[in-house]
């Protein structure tokens, strides 16, 4: 009876080795040297080499460079995600508005948008604090100081899937983005990049 | 499997860019200063650079693989404004490119801001830890 037990307790602690080494321990990713895997879905990397050269494409184009100086100020119009996958665009656009905002060249307004403001607070600041007795009108924003948009920038993502043969499958990713100048709807700059990625048909992309 | 790491360090020093705005590329001079590590199978043959009348600086390197297989290369640019301080940016991370067999490459970039001035590039195989041996430039 003892040795029996004595038994069931090493088998327990053997198993338990086991399935503790099989697991893969946690460690963070170096997200400046990250030379993992790919992935077939689009994963931070992408996003980054692709805002990386709409950026690039951007500042060399001259198209956000305003002729006789100052800034343009740029709204983000819609940046459709025709993808299968879940994806947040903003994945895409923030980077490049922090690389535009950082270029000195490009001003982005966040008080309208295509379902609205990005920030309601500019607007709702207005509303609620203009000629509110508790608040010292000369701090409310006055009107006709907010500035309207120059430019307005707007893109989608694509993604179509291909089957090589019975085991591989081929997925292809379109960034595209187009600058339009408000005032004329003419497009100043556009630009795409293509994302190819080739694995098993077992390897889902969504 | 070859290896290749290249550190290769520009400054690039313009004159009188800054407060010109024609719109005529100013001619630039370029100080090359090299640090190789590890079999060498890439050369940089020309470095140009400019300043643009829009105020930003554009760069193109013109190198030349020596290996006879297709390579996959990375490189990144580091900028630097007047005083030698680093410009983050977006555009300083790695990019990738491609170099063929026994064919020049071509690297075209544009500043992420008006306010540089220097740059310092690297270029090391796909994959590859970079080569800590680098010079300062500046």
């Amino acid at each position: 009876m003892r040795q029996a037990r004595q038994w069931t307790v090493i088998s327990l602690i053997t198993v338990g080795v086991m399935i503790g080494g099989c697991t893969t321990a946690t460690t963070n990713i170096d997200v400046n040297n990250d030379k993992g895997d790919a992935v077939m879905g689009l994963d931070y990397r992408d996003f980054h080499a692709a805002a990386q050269e709409m950026v690039q494409s951007l500042l060399a184009s001259g198209s956000v460079s305003k002729p006789g100086g100052g800034r343009y100020v740029l709204v983000v119009s819609r940046i459709t995600n025709d993808t299968m996958q879940h994806i947040d665009t903003d994945q895409l656009v923030k980077k490049i508005r922090v690389g535009l905002l950082k270029s000195g060249k490009v001003v982005v307004t966040t008080a309208v948008g295509v379902g609205g403001a990005e920030d309601n607070m500019a607007m709702q600041t207005r509303e609620d604090l203009r000629g509110n007795e508790e608040f010292n009108q000369a701090t409310v924003a006055g009107k006709g100081n907010m500035v309207a948009p120059d430019l307005s920038l707007s893109g989608k993502i694509l993604q179509r899937n291909i089957s090589v043969d019975s085991s591989t499958q081929r997925v292809e990713y379109y960034f595209q983005m187009t600058l339009s100048d408000i005032n004329t709807g003419l497009a100043f700059w556009e630009d795409e990049k293509v994302l190819g990625k080739r694995g098993s048909n077992k390897s889902v992309a969504w | 499997m070859y290896q290749v790491s290249l550190a290769v360090i520009f400054s690039l020093f313009l004159f009188g860019g800054c407060a010109n705005s024609s719109p005529k590329p100013v001619d630039s001079v370029v100080n090359v200063v090299e640090t190789e590590c590890g079999n060498n199978e890439i050369s940089i043959q020309d470095v140009k650079g400019r300043k643009k009348s829009d105020g930003f600086m554009q760069v193109q390197v013109i190198g030349k693989s020596r290996s006879d297989t297709y390579q996959r290369l990375e490189y990144r640019i580091i900028w630097f404004d007047k005083q030698g301080f680093t410009i983050d940016s977006i555009l300083s991370d790695w990019t990738v490119i491609s170099a063929y067999a026994m064919q020049p490459f071509y690297i075209n970039v544009t500043s992420p801001n008006t306010k540089a001035k220097t740059f310092r590039l690297y270029i090391k195989n796909e994959k590859e830890v970079i080569c800590d041996k680098q010079d300062n430039g500046l």
